[in-house]
């Protein structure tokens, strides 16, 4: 039997085997998993995760694939109290080490090549495991204890570890179906990357609906993906802006034939021009058009829906539920007046208690509760909020945040004496940002071109600065930090 | 032209160019999703100085139908 208590998520799943046990819950390829099936692989998994000596406390990394046993160990590993840190597979080497060396993981689940620093198990490694569910252990974890460690890139080279209970997770799930109104009937496309906190939330959102998850390995191919939607009645998927962008470029408007069968569609992770919005309403006339404002340690915390907000199309939204508030507030963290800038704040369910690194979570809240988004904005009279810039500088590349430190590092470590990367409009118009690089002049015997080429062997491609430029010196404020604004102006 | 094709398509995804087989697809690999889809598409039309027209990308889905593509595209 599953220990269900501390996890509402679990407490949903085993309660959609034991009432409609033969439900789809996932498709992967040929493999069609029932709910019933779901809970007894979740139970195998988690008796196989004992067998390997791990205890409730310990961290594991699942280096996410998008593959059925990634699913169960995800949640075998919340039902043994262990702690997920869950990474991309194609994560870069340097940020991968980072985070070994920060969380020291027991065992990483997933093909890898740091075999030489932590221990590593091939999923695969559960397929061909014996039926070992002869008893789970007990133990006294509580709602409230960490369940996952995602980490973001934060604004420095050094990612941070946001840590987010089963309370958390499931909240976030929650207000979700809620504000979406998706349900045991929905049929969701999964092609988002399992690796982000946008991607695994749709899992989480589908699972505890009862719902059928359809895997999709990503988005790059189209026409397969349309073949899945037609196949298996997809009722609803979730995308982010740039993936919008590139159905455009790559189908057109093909996809409006799935208007009567798609319910909803989940947008987030970056800003969507007003005219798209509007595309979206004209090729989807009757789906629910859902956009969240959220960060991995808010999760989904404000939404608007595109028809509802159809005179309003450049809100973030409103809180996600009643679970959740939201405010605006100043550099001393007290309210302003509707309609004055100012940080965005937001506490609720699905917020996280800190980060893994007590040095992290310096500043990261206005007294005990409300966290500091790093976000401008403002809110109206009606309760809608608006961003009007971002205080971090984070690079947002068709939703993959890419620090500019990181970039900057990779650079220098070629060689450069200086340089510095900023956020640019994509010259294609279909990434939303890309960085741009200033490399300054005489402090390198490369040209752009040799720096550029050098910098594939180090960075995976969305880090790849897609413009560059000599500069006579990097602009440094008195205590040298970059000064970001005047490169782009 | 099919060699530097293959080529290209490896060095964009920064994989080995053995796995670049006709039969393989976008979205078979985790280097090629979207983006990398976008990169090939963008440093093919650079690299070998033609452009894809806009309906037909729909289709370009795997090796061998951009390395027929590229063909055609050359022999107009």
């Amino acid at each position: 039997m599953l220990n269900v208590a501390h996890s509402p998520l679990l407490q949903a799943i085993t309660g959609h085997a034991a009432a409609t046990p033969d439900k789809t819950a996932l498709v992967a390829g040929d493999r069609r998993i029932s709910y019933s099936q779901l809970v007894a692989a979740i139970e195998q998994a988690a008796a196989f995760l004992h067998s390997l000596g791990l205890k409730p406390g310990d961290h594991i990394i699942l280096s996410a694939q998008k593959e059925l046993e990634f699913v169960y160990l995800y949640f075998a590993a919340h039902q043994s109290g262990i702690i997920n840190v869950v990474v991309d597979s194609a994560a870069p080497a340097d940020r991968l080490a980072y985070i070994i060396d920060v969380v020291h993981p027991a065992v990483l689940f997933g093909d890898s090549t740091v075999a030489d620093r932590v221990r590593c198990v091939p999923f695969s490694a559960l397929a061909t495991s014996h039926d070992m569910a002869a008893g789970l252990p007990a133990h006294s974890i509580t709602p409230d204890a960490v369940a996952d460690v995602m980490f973001t890139t934060g604004t420095t080279a050094a990612p941070k570890g946001v840590c987010l209970s089963h309370a958390n997770i499931a909240a976030s799930a929650s207000n979700t179906n809620s504000f979406i109104g998706n349900g045991p009937d929905d049929v969701e496309a999964l092609a988002l990357p399992l690796s982000h906190s946008f991607g695994l939330g749709r899992l989480r959102c589908s699972l505890l609906a009862g719902a059928t998850m359809v895997m999709v390995s990503n988005f790059a191919n189209l026409k397969s993906l349309f073949s899945v939607m037609t196949a298996e009645r997809v009722t609803g998927f979730g995308m982010v802006p740039a993936v919008w962008q590139y159905i455009k470029r790559l189908s057109g408007k093909r996809i409006g034939v799935f208007a009567d069968q798609l319910r909803f569609i989940e947008i987030g992770s970056a800003a969507l021009p007003v005219e798209d919005k509007r595309l979206l309403m004209e090729l989807f006339p009757h789906t629910r058009l859902c956009m969240h404002y959220g960060l991995t340690e808010a999760s989904r915390a404000m939404f608007s829906e595109f028809h509802t907000d159809a005179a309003n199309l450049h809100t973030i939204g409103r809180p996600a539920s009643a679970m959740v508030q939201a405010v605006v507030l100043d550099d001393s963290g007290h309210p302003v007046d509707d309609g004055m800038d100012g940080e965005i704040c937001v506490k609720g369910n699905m917020v996280t208690r800190s980060y893994f690194l007590e040095k992290d979570n310096a500043d990261a809240f206005y007294g005990d509760e409300w966290f500091r988004t790093g976000d401008w904005g403002h809110r109206d009279a009606s309760g809608n909020f608006y961003l009007t810039g971002r205080r971090k500088e984070l690079i947002n590349v068709g939703g993959e945040k890419v620090s500019p430190a990181t970039i900057e590092d990779a650079i220098c470590s070629l060689g450069v004496s200086d340089c510095a990367c900023v956020a640019v409009p994509d010259p294609n118009g279909v990434l939303g940002e890309v960085p741009k690089a200033f490399i300054c002049r005489g402090g390198t015997t490369m040209g752009l071109d040799e720096i550029k080429q050098r910098l594939v062997q180090l960075l995976p491609n969305h880090e790849i600065p897609v413009l560059w430029e000599w500069i006579d010196s990097i602009p440094r404020t008195p205590s040298g930090k970059i000064q970001r604004l005047k490169l782009k102006s | 032209m099919e060699s530097q094709v293959k080529q290209i398509i490896a060095r964009v995804l920064n994989v080995d160019l053995d796995l670049i087989t006709d039969d393989l697809s976008s979205g078979d690999i985790p280097q090629w999703d979207s983006v990398g889809n976008l990169a090939i598409i963008s440093t093919i039309e650079q690299e070998l100085n033609i452009e894809f027209p806009l309906e037909d990308l729909f289709d370009l889905t795997s090796v061998k139908s951009i390395v027929d593509e590229v063909n055609q595209l050359a022999d107009a």
